[in-house]
């Protein structure tokens, strides 16, 4: 009996051991999820069987591949694109093929959306130049990419290379805006003037595309961005100018700047026109300069009424001026502006937007987006002198603005 | 053992004695119930298997002998007058095909699907007693379609061990998994029709069931069994000793059950992604005196499993499959499961019952259990949706903001206007989950018509990855989940882990002990009494099971960050102001860092006890047997946490704001009191407890039946219940997790100035039931009537609001329901080898009113603002537009005909065709508000975007009038809460109707297949018993469920609390909401019933 119990035991043991410990998946590691330099070649190969080449961002934003009207529904009369703004094409999709060779670029990501200011969407920096064998480029090129993915620097970090197969994607111009996208139809009739923004438009690509066309290499990097520095002035010359050269213009749309030496005036951009913001006085019942109902208030970013585009904020040397954007919904939108004495330099990506209304073909004012409130005057903000340092303050219900 | 002990003193009457054993083994059969067909006497056999009948009428009887696991035997025997008949020894054959499909149910209704939103799948009544007809015919056959005796939820069936109750005194379930692969541990129990004179409790309205655990049940003997099966584990392997009643008058029997499947990797099977592993063990002894016997169980199963969840029919239509899981992904080549679950519930139970003398007993029974339960999830910090069923990640999420305003019915106006110029908008997409067409445009891969205004390659290319199952796109990316902590690790080394598997644990523990005294001393009377207490306790609290390559996890509320901003500036503070509310421990010593075992998120515990009394007088009489009961039930519930939530101390701060006597009914309790005395004083610690409020509650029930004995052959009965049952815990507190407060009518409960006041938060029942019975050799059965009504439920939904952008908590209260059908069985034999066995319940389970919810944010948001003050509302309370609609327990028209066969010769087999119909899809609260019907609330504050404004125009109209509904906003109105419509087309229930695709976010809808054929179910079994020499036996036994591989039979499912939303540009907040169109965008989520699967199983005994 003895004997048997020990038999039946361990025919009962045998099995638990065997295969509770099997089966289970290892850990992953680094290499396992991050694809090496020394492998890049290899993996696409594998993936192109009729060939590949890596473009670089400025290529994708010409000609043959991003073109004047469009390739999509460009033959046809029923199904628009985005209306136009006189003669100038603001809206457009090209199509990248889906077969054939295979279409990459290789960047860097430039932005964190977790300021608020990158809703689902990346910028991509390229600093070298990979379609001409990868040396260093005398222009860094940027790029935006629109994607269907919330949080979506969560996988995609800032400093992070990547390298994007683009077949069956769409390269196109949102508000004259260049962009790696995919072709949607803007159909939101809860929009104001919905008519004017009705038709074929750049969309964002579905996350699970995103992903599949994506591959990661290395490990990410932020040291590896580059933030050209500017004053005002030198930027009025390098790239003000270039406004009215709309194609020039798309290239350096989605480039990283850092503005120097400027302050803010306290003012915003009112159709191309120069408008004082609107101040809080605390009442209670006050509606003017409350950031919730008051899209002039001295905030970064005060309400749109949920439209949704970015509040523009004067800065500026005392001569030239730019503006710095902010969404309504940035972490920091309900912030008061700084006080014009509060000066130091402004880091973030440089934009290039053309919608119908905004446009102002002798405006010739660009606008810096920051990731975040920390990019906004550090210099100030860290400053050692108390009496000149920025100490940033929210709006609160029923409390005044400051007077600094 | 105790009629037995009755009759001991009398043999000058005309008696029968005799003896059951199993045959071939020749054990005792104990517990087998006699009964003399014609008389309608009978008793139950004692350990050594003996039965004695007294004061019978001598004449020719039937006796028949029943028992769990055997075959029903019936033996003619001829009483004689004033004598002692003493019979031959009656043998038994065993069932093993009920043995079988006791043991399938038992893993069927361990297997409760859980969703992301942590709801399950109904379990199917699971309880079987071989004596009547309608239970054994109905447990196993209609397990599949998840049929629920009478409607009634889980709770309303009670489980007890040795009289002890089992049931989660925190959800009112009962844990099954606790006896996990058991079959031997719940072999023998009693079970209790609803609202029956009872022996082991008072009962309810549902039925209750006692599993008797005592050693000396089990014949003497090793049996050894192996199972191989294609369900969730795919084998099974057993072994059971029993010891029988040895010299020393002990008897053991101890049982050790292993359950297992390897991960399994093939997509569109049963258990895709799933891995099982379970060990239960079973030991029970028992020691035997003249007058006594003690009962000494332990048993417990230690179980690792992976899960799998209900999906949308956009998936189950894309991947082809209802098997699909979405829960699992390769890692590393190999499959890994998100959610494992895993649970050991360790008992021990004593118990001991004493015979005072002939005619007095009682038996008292103390048991103590701990259960660890845990299942793993997914968490994310600023990170994306790592589900690759989150809608935005689904081939519909393109339609969301095409679809144009349905007022323009025909797709030519669409296009074009009056003048033939384009329209502003474009086409509608598609074709709704039902197939219907609604619009033109191109046929995706999916067969869905989409566009134009949706691009067809895009929107093909998604599909695709969908059809082809490609991994990235239908799984869990497990690869994605590391990359984005490596990278974090080396951008942020100190920073927060972007994923992390987390551990949510919910384990018990609780004492529990109960006391019965019977008493016979009266002629005609037996007396019961009973006492139950019962101390639970419920343990919630989360740990790290795997960082996924992360340096650590900062505990913080991610979606409470990420909502800081709207938060502070709906409420009128500044970010810095509530920075606390991100945190889930809000002392300064605490350390947000995790990075090994130890608790974080939330850690607090649910206290709960638990008194009854009750008493019994059951009369018998020659024809009428009466009985009447009462019970007194106490029950109190508290929490305790270990850790201040960011949340609970923002509310103190809202309250603060507030002013007037229902600031601090609203935001708070004692502990609360506490944490701002100690913040304001500095002192707040990590690690400390604070109690919440003690809530006390007491529940009267009172039952009455009788019995008419026709004649021998057949009776009638009729029962009836009225009780009051306080809430449980998980509908009592508005948001455990976060704060202690409870729902609005347990604090006017705790208020209480009038027995109303008292009973505000009680649910109220009256129950009743007439059966006929009959029992005739060729033919036996029943027919019942039941109806039941109850008043005043209560329940608690969570879900994401897109009206008020935030989480909301929606405590539903004055739920009342009505169940009422009719059950009918009977079992007629055809000759010697066969018997035709039909079954029917039709029931007709529903809402009798409309029920009341107040909704608040959980953390703490406003809901919306008074338009004209702009004052901020917090809570928000309307109408439910429940009344007419059904309640969704399961199909409420079964039907079921079985033809089975028993040869001499040890052949079983059986086929059972099913038929099931009315099974109906849980309604989400949120979308019958009937604020979304009127424009306004029952508390008078406005809706921002309902059915009938101006941008979605969904109320059907008559003639094409203008809809208008008025509510009556003023609460000392005797008709507060109502509304009146004008000019709307109005269902059943009174409730305007939407137009179509509206409706299909409101509609209740069927769950039955559309082809009648796919609401049949076939199942069948064979089974061989082989006697060999020594007592030594093998019997294998093969049972098929679902025959024909029926893939269409939705078995349940509920509607997505989200409705779909846009936001009106230039519209300031609480007045920008416009429900669309898009009834695709949150559609409904379904559970299918497997289609072929078996259980083979080979039993040695020896």
């Amino acid at each position: 009996m003895r004997k048997s119990i020990y038999t039946y035991a361990m025919l009962l043991a045998m099995p638990v051991i065997a295969l509770m410990t099997s089966c289970e998946a290892r850990q992953l590691t680094p290499e396992d999820v991050f694809v090496d330099e020394t492998k890049l070649a290899e993996v696409l190969a594998a993936e192109n069987p009729e060939g590949y080449k890596i473009y670089n961002l400025n290529s994708l934003k010409s000609a043959p591949f991003m073109t004047e009207n469009g390739n999509f529904m460009s033959d046809s009369s029923l199904y628009r694109t985005r209306s136009a703004y006189g003669s100038l094409q603001l809206f457009s999709i090209d199509t990248l093929p889906v077969n054939g060779p295979g279409i990459y670029i290789r960047a860097r990501v430039a932005t964190d959306d977790y300021g608020g200011n990158f809703y689902k969407s990346l910028v991509l920096q390229q600093t070298q130049d990979w379609e001409n064998g990868g040396a260093a480029l005398a222009e860094p090129q940027g790029l935006r990419i629109s994607v269907d993915m919330g949080s979506v620097s969560g996988l995609y970090h800032q400093g992070q290379e990547i390298i994007i197969r683009c077949n069956g994607l769409a390269i196109g111009r949102y508000a004259n805006q260049p962009q790696l996208c995919v072709p949607s139809y803007n159909n939101n009739i809860f929009a104001s003037s919905a008519e004017q923004k009705t038709g074929w438009a750049p969309g964002r690509i579905p996350a699970a595309r995103f992903r599949r066309a994506t591959r990661m290499l290395g490990n990410p990097d932020v040291s590896k961005l580059v933030w050209e520095e500017y004053n005002l002035s030198e930027l009025k010359t390098a790239y003000l100018d270039k406004f009215n050269d709309v194609e020039g213009a798309r290239k350096l749309d989605a480039t990283l700047i850092k503005l120097t030496g400027v302050h803010f005036t306290g003012e915003y951009d009112n159709y191309g026109a120069v408008a004082n913001c609107n101040h809080y006085s605390g009442a209670d019942t006050a509606t003017v300069g409350n950031p919730e109902l008051d899209k002039n208030a001295c905030t970064f970013g005060p309400t749109t009424e949920n439209v949704g585009y970015p509040q523009s904020r004067y800065v500026s040397d005392g001569t030239n001026r730019a503006l710095v954007s902010t969404s309504e919904y940035a972490r920091y939108a309900y912030y008061y502006l700084p006080a014009a004495k509060y000066i130091g330099s402004v880091t973030g990506v440089l934009s290039y937007y053309m919608d119908n209304g905004k446009y102002d073909p002798d405006g010739g004012e660009w606008s810096i987006t920051p990731c975040s409130m920390d990019e906004i005057l550090p210099e100030a903000q860290q400053h050692s002198d108390p009496a000149q340092r920025w100490v940033p303050k929210e709006w609160k219900k029923g409390v005044a603005q400051p007077e600094e | 053992m105790f009629v037995l002990a009755i009759g001991l003193s009398a043999f000058a009457q005309t008696s029968l004695k005799g003896r059951v054993v199993a045959n071939n083994t020749d054990q005792p059969v104990v517990g087998a119930k006699v009964t003399l067909a014609n008389q309608n006497i009978s008793t139950t056999t004692n350990v050594a298997g003996e039965f004695t009948l007294l004061y019978l009428e001598a004449m020719d009887e039937e006796v028949l002998v029943e028992s769990d696991g055997f075959i029903a035997a019936l033996e003619l025997v001829s009483l004689k007058e004033n004598e002692v008949n003493q019979m031959d020894d009656i043998l038994l054959e065993p069932d093993i095909v009920a043995q079988a499909q006791d043991e399938v149910l038992l893993n069927l209704t361990e297997e409760e699907m859980t969703d992301d939103e942590g709801r399950s799948q109904a379990q199917a009544s699971s309880s079987s007693a071989s004596t009547d007809v309608f239970n054994s015919n109905t447990s196993f056959a209609w397990s599949t379609a998840r049929y629920r005796n009478r409607g009634y939820q889980s709770y309303a069936e009670n489980y007890y061990i040795e009289g002890l109750h089992f049931n989660s005194m925190e959800r009112g379930q009962f844990n099954y998994s606790a006896m996990g692969g058991l079959n031997d541990a719940s072999r023998y129990k009693e079970v209790l029709n609803p609202i029956e004179a009872t022996n082991f409790t008072f009962g309810g309205v549902g039925r209750s069931t006692n599993y008797l655990m005592g050693a000396s049940r089990y014949a003497q003997g090793w049996k050894v069994g192996a199972a191989g099966t294609n369900r969730n584990y795919k084998a099974r392997v057993n072994a059971t000793y029993s010891s029988g009643i040895m010299p020393s008058n002990w008897a053991v029997t101890a049982q050790l059950a292993y359950r297992f499947s390897p991960y399994i990797d093939n997509k569109g099977i049963i258990g895709e992604g799933i891995k099982y592993y379970s060990l239960g063990y079973f030991l029970t002894a028992e020691r035997i005196w003249d007058n006594a016997r003690l009962k000494l169980i332990t048993f417990g199963a230690p179980t690792e499993r992976g899960q799998n969840a209900a999906v949308t029919q956009e998936v189950y239509d894309l991947t082809g499959s209802i098997y699909y899981n979405p829960y699992w992904g390769y890692q590393a080549g190999r499959v890994r499961n998100s959610r494992i679950v895993k649970s050991f519930d360790p008992t021990v139970i004593a118990a001991y019952e004493y015979k005072i003398d002939e005619k007095q007993w009682f038996k008292v029974a103390a048991g103590y259990h701990y259960s660890w339960y845990s299942n793993s999830a997914i968490n994310y910090f600023q990170a994306p949706d790592p589900r690759p069923d989150y809608y935005r990640n689904l081939p519909s999420a393109m339609w969301d903001g095409q679809i144009a305003n349905p007022n323009y019915e025909t797709s030519a106006k669409q296009l074009f206007d009056d003048a033939g110029a384009h329209y502003p908008w474009g086409l509608f997409v598609g074709r709704d989950m039902n197939g219907k067409e609604y619009g033109a445009g191109f046929v995706g891969h999916d067969g869905n018509i989409v566009g134009p205004s949706v691009d067809e390659a895009e929107y093909n290319d998604l599909v695709d990855l969908w059809k082809s199952r490609d991994n990235k796109t239908t799984q869990i990316d497990w690869e994605a989940l590391y990359a984005a902590n490596y990278a974090n690790n080396v951008t942020d080394p100190n920073g927060s882990a972007r994923y992390i598997l987390e551990r949510r644990h919910n384990d018990i523990q609780e004492a529990n002990a109960s006391f019965n005294y019977v008493n016979t001393q009266f002629d005609h009377l037996k007396m019961t009494l009973g006492v139950e207490g019962k101390f639970s306790q419920g343990i919630h609290y989360k740990t790290i099971d795997d960082l996924l390559g992360a340096n650590q996890w900062i505990d913080i509320d991610a979606f409470a960050d990420r909502d800081i901003k709207e938060l502070a500036s709906n409420s009128g503070f500044t970010q810095e102001d509530i920075a606390n509310v991100r945190k889930n421990e809000i002392a300064p010593d605490y350390n947000e860092v995790v990075n090994n075992g130890r608790r974080f998120g939330y850690d607090y515990r649910i206290n709960m006890g638990n008194l009854k009394a009750w008493f019994q007088n059951e009369w018998n009489f020659n024809e009428v047997d009466l009985y009447y009961a009462l019970q007194l039930n106490y029950s109190s519930m508290q929490r305790t946490t270990n850790m201040l939530n960011g949340r609970a101390w923002y509310l103190t701060k809202v309250a603060d704001e507030k002013t007037g006597a229902d600031a601090w009914k609203y935001y708070g309790s004692a502990a609360y009191a506490q944490i701002k005395a100690w913040e304001a004083a500095g002192a707040l610690k990590a690690g400390t407890t604070y109690a919440g409020q003690a809530h006390h509650f007491l529940d009267p029930a009172f039952k009455l039946g009788a019995t008419y004995k026709i004649n021998g052959r057949n009776r009638l009965k009729l029962n009836a219940l009225a009780e009051t049952r306080a809430p449980f815990a998980r509908d009592a507190y508005i948001s455990q997790r976060v704060h202690d407060r409870v729902v609005e009518n347990i604090y006017t409960h705790d208020n209480a100035k009038n027995l109303k006041d008292f009973y505000a938060s009680s649910e109220k029942a009256v129950s009743a039931d007439l059966t006929y019975e009959f029992n005739y050799p060729i033919v036996r059965g029943r027919v019942t009537g039941f109806f039941t009504q109850s008043w005043n439920g209560s329940e608690l939904n969570g879900y994401y609001d897109d009206e008020a952008r935030t989480f909301v908590n929606q405590a539903m209260t004055g739920i009342d329901k009505r169940y009422m059908g009719i059950e009918a069985a009977a079992a007629v034999k055809l000759g010697t080898y066969f018997t035709l066995t039909g079954v029917a319940s039709v029931g007709d389970y529903r809402y009798t009113s409309d029920a009341v919810a107040v909704s608040s944010a959980e953390n703490g948001m406003p809901m919306t603002q008074n338009l004209v003050t702009k004052e901020l509302v917090f809570e928000t309370t309307d109408k439910v537009l429940l009344k007419g609609l059904r309640v969704s327990t399961g199909p409420q028209v079964n039907a079921s005909l079985k033809l089975s066969f028993f040869h001499p010769k040890m052949w079983f087999a059986d086929v059972t065709v099913s038929y099931h119909d009315w099974n109906y899809l849980s309604v989400a609260p949120s979308r019958r508000m009937q604020g979304l019907y009127t424009g306004v609330r029952m508390d008078g504050t406005a809706v921002n975007g309902w059915f009938g404004d101006t941008y979605a125009n969904a109320i059907q109209t008559t003639d094409g009038m203008m809809v208008s509904a008025t509510v009556d906003t003023d609460p000392t109105s005797p008709t507060y809460g109502q509304a009146t419509y004008e000019n709307a087309v109005l269902d059943e229930g009174g409730v305007p109707v939407l137009k179509y695709p509206y409706n299909i976010m409101t509609m209740q809808e069927s769950l039955a297949a559309t082809n009648p054929l796919n609401r049949f179910i076939i199942d069948a079994s064979v089974g061989k018993l082989i006697y060999l020499p020594n007592r030594q036996s093998v019997s294998i036994n093969l049972s098929i469920s679902n025959l024909t591989n029926n893939t269409h039979f939705k078995t349940g499912g509920y509607q997505q609390a989200r409705l779909p939303r846009a936001v009106r540009q230039g519209q300031p907040d609480y007045q920008n909401s416009v429900i669309t169109a898009n009834a695709w965008k949150y559609p409904s989520k379904y559970y299918y019933a497997w289609g072929i699967n078996f259980f083979l199983t080979v039993t040695y005994k020896f």
